[in-house]
């Protein structure tokens, strides 16, 4: 196929076109995940990270209405016990429905477990039984429970959160590579230009200006139309005719002088 | 100079890359890895830039010794710039500083590391690792010149630049020959290693990403513990055979396949080279057994090991050497500034001009007794010419002043003595692991990213020995 300087040009700029295509598609693609992932990151390990806290905070709610409880504040007792108790299965619920890392049923399963056991303790009459002002029941048995559920509560924070950690330090890693094909593609098309205007200046610029230097000289007497056009494209024909202009016109004018 | 021819024979040396690059992205593909993008995009922009020259220059005439060493010097660094670009876009441990260590570590066979958690890599990163040291290994222009239809003139010019002058003496075929000599030795090699190593049980992931390090004498393995990790003497035995191959002349092993006059088994310099290993290995084996830090066949299979890894310009590793005793190092120090034979994959001073050093001690000596003597330096029968031992001299000397220099700016960041000297003799010779904190199974991460600078610096020099580089700036000026 005959490399004209239109399909030169043509295919140079086709090239650049096409690598900054590859990299826009790709930062686009890479930003894309990365904000999927950050949502990714708020609906999953967040949203468990919450439950938790909602789930201690029943937790510590409940532990202080059993206090009331053993003062003999029954009604008190009672409403702060009822309404944590809605809180801590609500937040159980959501954290039940956001299973989203390896072995995390295993910690649902242990904190409804142990929630039984320990709601089992206070959900018995505790005013005017055996147990009201009974410090020794408190510390020895359902504080135990207690504490044994906000444990393993606490794990299934912590499994979120060093999952979240270890998330964002991948998204971190990951925005760096979505940045990346377009910090190389902007150097890369600086480059590409520099180089194409060297093509272009020894192709294209270089041949004309030659071409009109041996106008000039015709113009100055000059009868030999002299450039060194190798390339066998546009300029080349140009040159062929402007020879074949110039060599009518030299027969002419002998023609005229004759 | 025409520059057009140049920016030409560069881009097909880009092509060459993108080729490789190609493959490593087919390989993270297949394995749902994290450089898949990062080293798809690393393809297509060689591939651009090495397609964009095609499109402008046509056929080219013949290649003047000026181009021809430009483009041996800019295609070395060119793809030594492109090969950084799917480690920096990938990131993770790889700065900026990072990438280009380990990229022109690769490229020139060196084998020196900045990486940590090597395993941790992606696959097709570990393999695009290997490909730089076997790009780098034949050398990327000969490879380009393979596939290039040109003329036979711009090849022996190129060629000239490419291998080491001192590679001609032993041979005298035709520079097209010894192109395609060079290419089939080189592959044969490649394919015989990687079936050998499969067969003493490595993966063939693994086999041919030690194969590509062996035969380039580069270094780079997959593993953290080098070739420590496969704790398997079979192993050992087909890599150490492969490195003495690879520190060879190419064209020996062709002439002793092909029963030709020039073998293995007649030139005097292989064979010097051979027994200055096992004297080596003789003497550190004794010193290690001795001194009680292994019985008398662990200090052998170790000290073999590591001279012969060391003494070819490999870098792999089966023990830390940094424990050894001092005897053991300033030996394994003497075995990384001797380097490997000129016409192998290796760099940096080379056997040959020790050779000729030595030759010329001698005659020097003769004229102490005989100062009216006329004395001339011979090998296997025929003379050494005067100019090239004058050569060799300026050569040993240069390359002392570089190593030493490099030394002194890396004391200057508060490197240590040890780790400097060592670095710097390691890096020019492209050999890989010095001592101190770059020791076998340490890495270079803890240096600063200037003296990383300065030691790609140093590999570079060592690539493409320094005589070349000083000529380009002489051509320049």
């Amino acid at each position: 196929m005959k490399k004209t300087l239109k399909l030169k040009i043509f295919a140079s700029f086709m090239l650049l076109i096409a690598m900054l295509a590859v990299a826009g598609t790709i930062s686009i693609a890479e930003f894309r995940w990365l904000s999927n992932s950050v949502h990714g990151l708020i609906q999953d390990n967040y949203k468990s990270i919450e439950a938790s806290k909602s789930m201690i905070e029943a937790l510590e709610r409940e532990d202080s209405g059993i206090l009331l409880l053993l003062l003999g504040e029954w009604e008190e007792g009672r409403e702060i016990l009822k309404s944590a108790d809605s809180l801590f299965i609500s937040a159980f619920m959501t954290a039940k429905n956001n299973l989203t890392e390896q072995n995390e049923n295993e910690y649902i399963e242990k904190i409804d477990a142990s929630y039984k056991i320990f709601k089992s303790g206070w959900e018995l009459p505790i005013v005017d039984t055996d147990k009201q002002g009974n410090i020794s029941w408190y510390k020895d048995d359902i504080h135990k429970k207690f504490e044994a559920t906000k444990f393993v509560v606490n794990e299934l924070m912590s499994l979120n959160q060093s999952s979240m950690y270890n998330e964002v330090s991948e998204l971190k890693e990951k925005s760096k590579r979505a940045i990346m094909p377009g910090i190389v593609s902007i150097i890369a098309a600086l480059v590409f230009s520099l180089i194409l205007n060297f093509f272009i200046t020894r192709y294209f610029i270089n041949p004309l200006s030659e071409l009109a230097e041996a106008v000039d000289n015709f113009r100055d007497g000059d009868y030999n139309l002299q450039s060194n056009i190798t390339s066998n494209d546009e300029i080349k024909k140009l040159e062929q005719s402007i020879s074949d202009l110039l060599q009518r016109i030299v027969n002419n004018s002998n023609k005229i002088k004759q | 100079m025409k520059k057009e021819i140049i920016i030409k024979q560069l881009g097909f040396v880009l092509l060459l890359n993108s080729v490789f690059l190609f493959i490593s992205f087919l390989i993270s593909f297949f394995l749902h890895e994290t450089s898949t993008i990062a080293l798809l995009f690393s393809a297509l922009i060689c591939g651009i830039f090495g397609i964009f020259p095609l499109i402008f220059v046509e056929r080219t005439e013949h290649i003047g010794f000026d181009e021809g060493l430009t483009i041996v010097v800019f295609g070395w660094i060119i793809t030594c710039i492109v090969g950084m670009l799917p480690y920096l876009m990938w990131g993770s441990e790889f700065t900026l500083a990072n990438a280009w260590f380990e990229s022109v570590s690769g490229f020139t066979t060196t084998g020196s590391t900045i990486l940590n958690e090597i395993e941790s890599l992606p696959k097709g990163l570990l393999f695009w690792r290997s490909a730089t040291h076997w790009i780098g290994g034949i050398g990327i222009i000969l490879f380009v010149l393979l596939i290039l239809p040109q003329s036979k003139g711009q090849q022996i010019t190129v060629y000239n630049t490419e291998i080491s002058s001192l590679s001609k003496m032993n041979f005298r075929f035709k520079a097209r020959k010894i192109v395609q000599i060079l290419a089939i030795v080189y592959i044969s090699l490649t394919l015989i290693e990687t079936v050998a190593l499969m067969l003493l049980g490595m993966s063939f992931f693994d086999a041919i990403n030690h194969s590509f390090a062996t035969i380039a004498t580069g270094g780079f393995s997959t593993k953290n513990l080098s070739i420590a990790a496969f704790n398997n003497i079979g192993i050992e035995i087909i890599i150490m055979i492969f490195m003495i191959l690879s520190g060879i002349h190419f064209g020996l092993i062709y002439g002793t396949i092909m029963l030709k006059k020039e073998n293995l088994f007649r030139s005097s310099l292989a064979k010097t080279f051979v027994l200055v290993l096992f004297i080596g290995i003789l003497l550190v084996s004794l010193k290690l057994n001795l001194s009680g830090k292994y019985d008398f066949w662990t200090s052998l299979r170790y000290a073999s090991f590591q001279v012969i890894s060391l003494g070819t310009t490999t870098g792999f590793a089966t023990e830390d050497t940094a424990n050894w005793p001092i005897f053991t190092q300033i030996i394994l120090i003497y075995f990384t500034i001797q380097c490997a034979m000129s016409g192998s994959t290796s760099g940096g001073l080379k056997f040959d001009r020790l050779y000729i050093f030595f030759k010329l001690i001698g005659k020097q000596l003769k004229m102490l007794k005989h100062p009216n003597g006329v004395f001339v330096s011979k090998f296997d029968g025929k003379r050494i010419d005067e100019k090239l031992e004058q050569n060799t001299l300026v050569f040993i000397v240069l390359y002392i002043s570089v190593f030493f220099i490099t030394t002194l700016i890396l004391t200057a960041m508060d490197i240590d003595g040890m780790t400097a000297f060592s670095a710097s003799i390691a890096t020019i010779g492209n050999v890989g692991p010095g001592f101190g904190n770059v020791s076998s199974f340490g890495n270079f991460s803890s240096l600063p990213d200037l003296g990383k600078f300065v030691l790609t610096i140093n590999m570079l020099l060592g690539r493409l020995e320094i005589f070349n580089i000083l000529a380009l700036i002489m051509i320049k000026k």
